[in-house]
């Protein structure tokens, strides 16, 4: 776990652009409590031959400068697509209501040119897959210069190729005049994606959001893209969306976590405390479906049953035919997120019925730690 | 692919009809699904239209003697070039006094055969070149296959050309031509889906069970790479037809005074300019014959979701 | 690189081998027996030892065709029976008109068949991509010289905008004007089946390639929708360029019938008018030179490929 040093000795300044931005973003994160970015019931449904499809359904987040918000989930649950809705990546076939303003301007709502002069510059994206993410016919310099000089991040194409090589140090690649000339197709999963982050970062963004990206990388390889990521994140003070289906790094490197399940964040809150000591039953079931330190693997246990598919939710709680503690009140009504703790929220009938004794702890006996 | 192998897909399915009989099931449960999943689509209707066309020409082309009253061959001088509609010249005649549309019809005979006959006989031998060299071993594989590649490296009309120069004119060396340009494509189609077929599940169990080479061949990967042969094929009939009449229009396919379409496409361009209209109708019928059962192998294509590459 | 293009080089050798066997091969399936036809029904039986010593055919198979290649490495393809001259500089002539055919057809194929298949793979509305598509399927199956006597009919016979047929205008000053003014008709007859080809092949790949996951990253990086579909565009040229490819082989055969409508002084009309004549050694040097032609332009083709896409030569 160790962070490479050149990236330590690039990153002097509060921010990896030449100081200038340093000035409007406050580095103490505890000083402001002005979310970068704020979702407000964020919907997307798909429609395809006349089904519609719900794949997010009411999604409220604040993502706080130099903070790093955590979306969990299976594959399915929207998490994803929240990423993608924010920054409007779907075209005509979704259809994107209630907001997601960054610094005030409402990305949903912006015209095409704006949202395209924002994507990439003040809002970029690290996806899942480095060698997908690239073109392939194209040299890893020509593709950061593209981004560089398309915001005029850079004065002239000089200045571009010295920043895309200051850049490519920065993310901790060994050799960048050598990354710099090289095609994707030839550097490694772990260089791929280190140069696709580079990309990312490389006009400052206000607000980064990265798809599942360890994914795709060898174990070795994730913990040093994790360690790269957060001591970027911490100098470039973005707030952070990080997409994950892996509760070890959500637990790792997350400020805040967001679990996700059917469209919806059924629970919320500082990272530590969510994941440490779930409240809804689901957050439950999918730490106790990973293995720990603690849990032997013959003791893991396996969520019963099948994600909803998102055109097919049952009524009431989505979570309810596999809840180990539906009760009366989860088959008809779908539960709101309510005060769960300082700071943390969850949506189950479990927290506000008050004659039902809370059966988290008997729910699941294996789970204790 | 899921429609030519559901087995790969949904395993759970392949489980319900004898249980007994592991090694030799999957094979006709997979054709049985795939026949269903079709019968649920339905061919686009620029396909539909189309299939009736080639159709019209075929039964035109059995029972041409009923549909005419002249005979192919039946030319009268005094009554040369004559236009449409004269008479019951439909569509005019020729040079020689011949009804126009007697002749397409008699024509029909020989062209449709010329350009069907080559793609069946292609069709087997490639589809069995295809099985050999996509099961045999390695070596096998490598010597069928590069010598197919030589063939590739032959503009295909010009080797047709070629063959049916040197083997003299007449339907049947047309059709000895065509054949051998159309092997090549077929047998690289049936090879690969071969290769695809060997790597799926039942294959493995069929080997294990001790099945000898032909019957794994026949009963088993025959019926999985039937449907993309068989549509390959389909789409490729069109352009036989085109061949052929080709080979006809250049001399080397039935001799004059036969009524065959390329041959009259050449017959006729004489008169471009005294009887434009009449010139052009040959050329136009091979031109709809084409567009027919390319639209048709088209639609074909689609419905079995066939992905092949053309040409 | 240069490497990577003497390997493609090593790999052109055994499909020049397999082309000269298979154009022997087409010379000893003659049916009937050359020295009988040579001597006719008079020929003494020494005669016809001597013809067939005279012939080589007394000779092994092997020894024969051996024999054959050294004499085609020293441009000697056999005589014309009808022209009376040796065969390969009849042919190079025709083959020359037939290559400015050839290439002129080809830019309209490649430049037509590009522009359908951008549109048929890119057009917001529904009839637009549709008709395109339609298009595409339409020009494959157009036989060459069904559309050049209906080029003639309409554009060149009744209206008189078109010459009908040849290469120069006799009364003009037959430069490059005229020549382009002859060319369009049968370029256009010969280019249709190609265009419509690379049409297709532009558009599947176009579509694949909007749909690959380098896509969606460039617009994440607010890359603007036309220079997005650039970058996707760039990436289907290496599969369009080998379809292109193989399209030289398809012109190269189909160019005979349009040279034979149009009158056009290539090598197509020469092989006609060999074929009545059954001047076989004529048509052999014709498909030889094709086939040479076909090889040397598979070869440009692959060199491009490897210079596109960095990720074939190694």
């Amino acid at each position: 776990m160790s962070t490479p040093t050149n990236v330590s000795s690039g990153l002097s300044s509060g921010s990896i652009a030449s100081g200038t931005v340093v000035a409007e973003r406050p580095t103490d994160a505890a000083a402001t409590d002005v979310p970068t970015l704020r979702l407000t019931d964020l919907r997307t449904t798909f429609s395809s031959r006349g089904l519609k499809v719900a794949a997010v359904r009411g999604v409220d987040l604040d993502l706080r400068p130099g903070e790093i918000t955590v979306l969990l989930g299976e594959s399915g649950s929207g998490k994803s697509v929240t990423a993608k809705s924010v920054m409007r990546l779907y075209g005509g076939y979704a259809s994107i209501t209630g907001k997601a303003e960054l610094e005030g301007r409402d990305l949903l709502t912006m015209s095409r040119s704006e949202i395209l002069a924002v994507r990439g510059a003040d809002v970029a994206l690290v996806p899942q897959d480095p060698t997908a993410a690239l073109d392939p016919l194209r040299r890893i310099g020509a593709q950061m210069i593209e981004v560089l000089r398309l915001h005029k991040a850079v004065p002239n194409k000089a200045a571009a190729k010295a920043r895309a090589l200051e850049l490519l140090d920065i993310v901790g690649i060994p050799d960048p005049p050598r990354v710099f000339r090289s095609f994707p197709h030839e550097l490694s999963g772990g260089m791929r994606q280190r140069a696709v982050i580079a990309i990312a970062v490389s006009c400052d963004p206000k607000v980064l959001i990265a798809d599942e990206p360890t994914t795709a990388l060898d174990v070795t390889v994730q913990a040093q893209i994790l360690d790269l990521f957060l001591s970027l994140v911490k100098r470039l003070q973005s707030a952070v969306l990080l997409v994950t289906h892996d509760v070890g790094v959500a637990r790792e490197v997350g400020d805040r976590v967001g679990v996700m399940y059917a469209g919806r964040i059924v629970e919320y809150g500082p990272a530590a405390e969510v994941l440490d000591n779930p409240r809804h039953p689901y957050t439950r079931a999918l730490l106790d479906s990973m293995p720990t330190p603690e849990v032997a693997r013959g003791d893991l246990r396996s969520i019963t049953g099948q994600p909803p598919v998102s055109g097919q939710l049952p009524p009431g709680c989505a979570f309810h035919p596999r809840c180990p503690s539906c009760f009366a009140p989860c088959p008809d009504v779908d539960p709101e997120l309510v005060d769960a703790g300082p700071g943390r929220l969850a949506a189950c009938h479990l927290l506000t019925a008050a004659d039902v004794p809370v059966t988290l702890a008997h729910s699941a006996p294996g789970g204790d730690r | 692919m899921t429609v030519l192998h559901p087995t790969l897909d949904e395993p759970d399915d392949a489980v319900d009809v004898h249980p007994s009989a592991p090694s030799a099931e999957p094979v006709p449960k997979v054709t049985r699904k795939r026949k269903r999943k079709v019968s649920r689509r339905r061919l686009g209707w620029p396909a539909r239209i189309a299939g009736g066309v080639c159709a019209l020409f075929f039964l035109a082309a059995i029972f041409a003697p009923l549909i005419t009253p002249y005979g192919p061959l039946d030319g009268d001088r005094s009554q040369r070039l004559l236009p449409f509609f004269s008479g019951d010249h439909l569509l005019g005649t020729d040079g020689q006094g011949r009804d126009v549309f007697t002749r397409i019809v008699f024509g029909a005979r020989i062209s449709l055969m010329t350009g069907l006959v080559p793609v069946l006989v292609a069709g087997l031998i490639g589809t069995t070149l295809g099985l050999v060299a996509g099961l045999g071993g390695r070596r096998t594989n490598t010597g069928v296959m590069r010598t197919l590649d030589v063939f590739y490296a032959f503009p295909a009309v010009l080797l047709a050309i070629a063959i049916a120069a040197a083997l003299g004119s007449g339907a049947s060396n047309a059709i000895i031509a065509l054949s051998v340009i159309l092997i090549p494509p077929i047998a690289r189609l049936a090879e690969s889906e071969v290769a695809r077929i060997r790597s799926a599940d039942f294959m493995e169990a069929a080997r294990v069970s001790g099945a000898s080479f032909w019957s794994i061949a026949v009963r088993h990967v025959l019926p999985n790479a039937a449907p993309a042969i068989v549509v390959y094929c389909t789409a490729l009939v069109g352009l036989s037809i085109v061949y052929a009449a080709g080979l006809g229009f250049l001399g080397l396919g039935v001799a004059p005074p036969q009524a065959e379409w390329g041959l009259m496409v050449n017959d006729l361009r004489q008169f471009t300019f005294s009887a434009p209209a009449i010139s052009l109708v040959p050329a136009v019928v091979i031109l709809i014959v084409s567009v027919a059962f390319n639209v048709f192998g088209d639609g074909l294509r689609d419905l079995l979701d066939v992905r092949s590459e053309t040409h | 690189m240069i490497r990577f293009m003497l390997r493609r080089l090593g790999l052109a050798i055994p499909t020049l081998i397999g082309v000269s066997m298979v154009i022997f091969v087409t010379i000893r399936i003659i049916p009937g027996d050359p020295v009988a036809s040579l001597l006719g029904p008079t020929g003494s039986p020494e005669a016809r030892v001597a013809l067939t010593k005279q012939l080589g055919l007394d000779q092994p198979i092997p020894v024969q065709y051996v024999k054959w290649v050294g004499k085609v490495l020293q441009g000697d393809l056999g005589r014309s029976i009808s022209k009376q001259t040796s065969a390969l500089p009849y042919v190079w002539d025709a083959f020359r008109n037939t290559l400015t055919l050839s290439g002129f057809a080809a830019i309209l194929a490649i430049v037509g068949g590009i522009s359908l298949g951008m549109i048929a793979a890119t057009a917001r509305r529904k009839l637009t991509s549709g008709l395109s598509s339609a298009i595409s399927l339409f020009a494959i199956s157009a036989p060459q010289y069904s559309v050049g006597l209906i080029l003639i009919v309409y554009l060149a016979a009744g209206q008189g905008w078109f010459p009908t047929g040849g290469m120069q205008n006799p009364t003009g000053d037959g430069g490059f004007g005229d020549l382009l003014h002859h060319l369009w008709l049968p370029a256009i007859a010969a280019g249709l089946v190609p265009m419509g080809i690379i049409a297709r092949m532009v558009r599947s790949s176009m579509l694949d390639a909007m749909s690959a996951d380098f896509v969606e990253s460039l617009r994440a990086r607010g890359i603007p929708e036309r220079k997005v579909r650039w970058h996707a565009f760039h990436n289907t040229i290496p599969s369009v360029l080998t379809i292109a490819g193989l399209q030289v082989g398809y012109l190269l055969g189909g160019v005979i019938f349009v040279e034979v409508v149009f009158s056009w002084p290539g090598l197509g009309l020469a092989v006609y008018q060999s074929i009545t004549q059954r001047d076989l050694p004529i048509i052999q040097a014709g498909v030889l030179l094709s086939a040479l032609a076909f090889v040397v332009v598979n070869l440009i083709v692959d060199t491009l490929h490897g210079i596109i896409d960095p990720r074939i030569r190694r």
